[in-house]
């Protein structure tokens, strides 16, 4: 059975819909990628899973996201969940002043995390499931040293306290390969370099030897040599843990050097969903080539004209009239604006009606 | 590659494109739109815009002559006699006699005419101070960076003595009139302006789109004229709208001391609650209708003044 | 200093065919480290760069690579002059940029010009297309209004936007469109030289190859020289003819893009080459990784003898005492490196 289970997730903010209709499974032991450009939803997705996108106007529940952070001042992870709701205009819908109306389900063990309250949703939050950001300076408190920030999440989740916290918290660091880790624990965010305040994220969301951790472009804000440091001590953590990991990227390049499966999203929606190789050896979807074909590769003669999909995403139509890619595909026919196109297949599934044809 | 035409592929990306259109627009649109949602916003302007109504229709509106002592028969100074609200007299009539709802409606054109005037005068001489500093200091070279010094020290060592105070030297230098408070009021707000512009020019001076400038060849007189100055207004001109309250306030503390008009026929809030002081114990409406109107007023345009730096800058914005 | 350009640079010792348009000889921009409350004074600097010569034949492009904090886009600064080069020189067709000032050096600055990261940043937002284009060419007092407005939708063409954009703002378009106004605005006054710094590492994948493309195809059809700027290996040896390696401050590779990637000889090249991910699993799972250890040394005070010996795999005793030179190892393949690795 699969640790993780989304299916249909729904997220709308107002009347814009930024995640439509996504499903997807994450086993134990295993790297799955959601991978897209920046408003594909794939953040969104990872934040609903999470329970940190600011409530909508549901009947119940308001004003949550705001609460999350004041009720939880301490613990990294969840202080992680403040700087959500800042990435929640740049990824999402641009309606503000509502939050998001989440549905759909999220089975994680046999329990749907959507259906949680708050308060148990904050209890596995950390400890079950934790979160790994994009921009470690921002979702770590820059009063606070470092080894205070793991020390909390010791104490919340594993009932640690005083020099048995601070043992741990050094040997966490010491994991994330931190060197002289004892030092660095009353260090501040701001005396440390990038790679290593992802590497003191990436401490703080082990802390408790999550079964899940969600990575959201882990990498993107650092250099490729720092880059390639943290998916060595990713991968080293799901090889030797068995924790799970749900990589949202961007990086094509990171997708087939980490993840055993992948899930192509377009427009709020799964477009091409496949094991890594199968995927890269043979993608299906229009969108899945095109994305292939954008990026220079280090083999290819240079100056070679890239083939890059053209338009932007804002050149879009509405998942219910037909393909969503429709106006920048180059194979784009009658039948793809009849109506939705349905997710086909099971192990290589895409969302194509031309599939056939480009096969 | 020749693409397909796809007719209703066209028809559904036009309804897409007018759809996103009609939910962006201008920037400054944007920014009303996001206003006119704010509870603050919109409370803010119901205040000032009654306010404002009432201080230009004033004379029209107001019911009787604020100035004359129509009913002075019916007040008795030493027996603590003020006939308070009354059909006739809706808040009833001051230590002259006179119709207290009149003084009020009339008093608010001179309460709102200092507070502008106060202000413009912070503004443009403030803005002026900081504008030159920023400009010296970004590109005047080392001459340009010393001119900045002495600007902004200044303006720092005017900051330090307390506004009223500065406004009251500036009172006692002129004498007491309507222009002294203003110009008082204004002269203490003029380093608040400076130091605010000069920030906000920095900040757009270290921005991509001004290094852009200098690459095209752009005169440095024109970088700031034409790409600085446009996009630091924003956060000053907000301000303006809450020093607008604090003017009031100051204006109205000033005539309070007695440096406001002498002219004891023309109504002003600031002078109507000095004069109500010495009835506090007899006659305390006579005080509390020009402070709850003061208070009220200086309300409005701060809240609107926090609205609107809450709607032009998006970091601020909070999500509900 | 002299301000007039020099009539005739010396090109003697360029091993490439042809002259170099852009030529940089041993440029520095140390930024002084400042303390002290009353009295200010200069306690250090941080060697952004550090003596970095390069030369860019006409019509060629160069692409300057390295991680951030490596100094490139000062670099990249420096040479046109928008951060102040503390020793070297810059020649561009021969006329010294460097000796350049004031109003001279402002209307030189029509034959160079620049492309930026962040191109909503770039682009004035109170400013629409008409009046983003238009005016480098009003400030260098060029053509009138009709034909600046002419010229400014034949630059839109090129870059692939409709003159119907004119009178729209830059918060109206996608990114990848304000990259192609920001290109615009730089191909307005038909420059010589355009640095492109990180031109496309702000942009989405499908959008990065529209303008990885555009920026090709536009050289060709202007006769433009690029020097690039970015992070990404992989775009920075498909834009380029000729790549340089940049590790705090200094040059430590330079070659041919394809001999750089075929054949690296620095081994912070090798660890870049083997850092970047592949967007193919059969590669990835077969890549031999060279993680380095660390994090880059701060530029106010680099490492002794090579600056990279402290995440060096290979590091020896002689690293720390020696500063490797620049040679060169194979024809047009320089590397500052003690080892032939």
């Amino acid at each position: 059975m699969a640790l993780l289970e989304v299916e249909d997730l729904r997220v709308a903010f107002g009347n814009s819909t930024a995640v439509d209709g996504v499903s997807f499974t994450v086993e134990e032991g295993k790297i799955v990628g959601l991978v897209g450009e920046s408003g594909c939803g794939k953040s969104v997705t990872s934040l609903a899973v999470m329970g940190l996108l600011p409530k909508g106007r549901g009947p119940k529940r308001s004003k949550q996201p705001v609460q999350v952070a004041a009720a939880e001042p301490a613990g990294g992870v969840v202080k992680a969940a403040v700087a959500a709701p800042q990435a929640v205009p740049a990824t999402g819908g641009r309606s503000r002043g509502g939050g998001a109306d989440v549905s759909g389900r999220a089975v994680f063990d046999g329990t749907d995390l959507l259906t949680l309250t708050p308060s148990a949703m904050r209890r596995r939050r950390g400890k079950d499931i934790a979160m790994v950001f994009q921009d470690p300076l921002s979702s770590l408190n820059p009063v606070v040293p470092v080894g205070r920030q793991i020390t909390e999440v010791l104490e919340r989740h594993r009932g640690l306290k005083g020099a048995k916290a601070n043992q741990e918290a050094a040997n966490l660091l010491d994991r994330v390969g931190i060197p002289d880790p004892t030092r660095r624990l009353k260090e501040y965010p701001h005396q440390l370099s990038g790679g290593m305040r992802q590497r003191v994220l990436i401490a703080i969301a082990v802390a408790c030897a999550p079964r899940l951790l969600i990575a959201d472009e882990p990498t993107t804000a650092l250099d490729v040599t720092i880059q390639a440091q943290i998916l060595e001590l990713l991968k080293d953590l799901v090889d030797h843990e068995g924790t799970a990991l749900l990589m949202i990227t961007h990086d094509l390049g990171v997708v087939a050097g980490m993840c055993d499966s992948v899930n192509v999203l377009y427009s709020g929606r799964v477009v091409e969903s496949a094991p890594v190789r199968e995927l890269f050896a043979r993608p299906t979807h229009p969108y899945t080539i095109g994305l292939l074909g954008s990026i220079p590769k280090l083999d290819l003669p240079i100056h070679e004209p890239l083939t890059p999909i053209r338009g932007s995403i804002a050149d879009v139509i509405r998942w219910r009239d037909g393909c969503a890619f429709a106006p920048r595909c180059d194979r784009v026919a009658e039948a793809c604006v009849e109506g939705e196109p349905a997710l086909v297949g099971s192990l290589h599934a895409h969302r194509c009606v031309l599939a056939e044809e480009i096969a | 590659m020749t693409i397909a035409r796809i007719e209703k592929l066209d028809r559904l990306i036009e309804a897409s494109v007018s759809a996103r259109e009609a939910q962006t627009g201008s920037l400054l649109r944007q920014s009303l739109r996001r206003l006119k949602r704010s509870p603050m916003a919109v409370t803010g302007g119901v205040i000032v815009g009654l306010f404002v109504v009432v201080a230009v229709l004033g004379p029209f509106i107001a019911p009787y002559d604020p100035t004359a002592q129509t009913w002075g028969k019916e007040v008795f100074l030493n027996r603590n006699i003020f006939p308070g609200p009354r059909a006739e007299n809706w808040f009833g009539l001051d230590h002259l006699g006179r119709d207290m709802f009149s003084r009020m409606i009339v008093g608010a054109r001179q309460t709102l005419l200092v507070g502008i005037v106060a202000t413009l005068i912070g503004f443009v001489a403030g803005a002026a101070l900081g504008g030159v500093a920023a400009a010296a200091g970004t590109f005047g070279g080392r001459w340009g960076e010393r001119v900045e010094a002495v600007i902004m020290r200044t303006v720092d060592v005017a900051l330090a003595i307390p506004m009223l105070l500065l406004a009251l030297s500036v009172a006692a230098l002129l004498g007491p009139s309507l222009s002294t408070v203003m110009i008082a009021v204004g002269v203490a707000q003029i380093p608040i302006f400076a130091r605010l512009l000069r920030g906000s020019m920095l900040a757009q001076a270290h921005s991509d789109y001004v290094l852009a400038a200098i690459s095209l060849g752009v005169p440095k007189g024109r970088i700031v004229v034409s790409h600085i100055l446009p996009n630091s207004l924003g956060p000053v001109i907000v301000q303006a709208t809450l020093v607008l309250a604090t003017a009031i306030i100051e204006a109205a503390a000033l005539s309070y001391l007695g440096l406001g008009n002498p002219d004891p026929g023309s109504p002003e809030w600031g002078t109507m609650l000095a004069d109500a002081q010495r009835f506090l114990s007899g006659a305390p409406q006579l005080a509390i209708y020009p402070a709850v109107g003061i208070i009220v007023t200086a309300l409005g345009f701060t809240l609107l003044g926090e609205a609107m730096r809450e709607s032009l800058d998006p970091r601020l914005r909070r999500q509900e | 200093m002299s301000t007039e350009p020099q009539d005739e640079a010396p090109q003697a010792q360029s091993p490439d065919a042809g002259p170099a348009l852009l030529e940089v000889e041993d440029l520095k921009v140390h930024f002084p480290i400042r303390r002290g409350v009353v009295v200010e004074r200069t306690v250090g600097a941080v060697r952004a760069v550090d003596g970095v010569g390069l030369k860019v034949p006409q019509g060629g492009t160069y692409g300057l690579v390295g991680e951030s904090g490596c100094g490139k886009t000062t670099f990249g600064r420096a040479v046109l002059r928008l951060e102040e080069p503390t020793a070297g020189r810059v020649t561009l067709g021969g006329d010294d940029v460097t000796a350049l000032k004031g109003e001279k050096l402002r209307k030189f600055r029509s034959r160079m010009q620049m492309v930026f990261q962040d191109p909503l940043g770039s682009l004035n937002p109170r400013h629409n297309v008409d009046m983003l284009l238009s005016e480098p060419l009003k400030v260098h007092g060029v053509g009138s209004k009709e034909e600046r407005r002419k010229l400014a939708i034949e630059t839109l063409d090129a870059v692939g936007l409709p003159k119907t954009v004119l009178e729209r703002f830059p918060h109206e378009f996608s990114g990848g469109q304000r990259q192609r106004l920001g290109i615009a605005r730089a191909l307005m006054l038909r420059p010589d030289l355009i640095v492109c710094d990180e031109p496309v590492s702000a942009l989405d994948v499908s959008i990065q190859a529209q303008v990885m493309n555009l920026l090709d195809e536009l050289q060709d059809e202007f006769g433009l020289t690029y020097l690039v700027i970015a992070h990404d290996l992989a775009v920075v040896r498909h834009l380029s003819d000729r790549v340089g390696v940049m590790y705090l401050g200094k040059l430590v590779e330079e070659a041919d893009s394809e001999s750089i990637y075929e054949n690296p000889q620095h081994p912070y090249t090798k660890a870049l080459l083997s850092a970047v991910p592949q967007p193919d699993p059969e590669k990835e799972a077969t890549r031999e990784r060279i993680i380095l250890k660390g994090d880059l040394p701060s530029p106010a005070n680099p490492p002794s003898g090579c600056r990279f010996r402290t995440r060096c795999p290979w590091a020896q005793d002689i690293c720390a005492e020696v500063e490797p030179e620049w040679r060169e190892t194979e024809a047009g393949h320089k590397v500052a490196c003690h080892f032939d690795l």
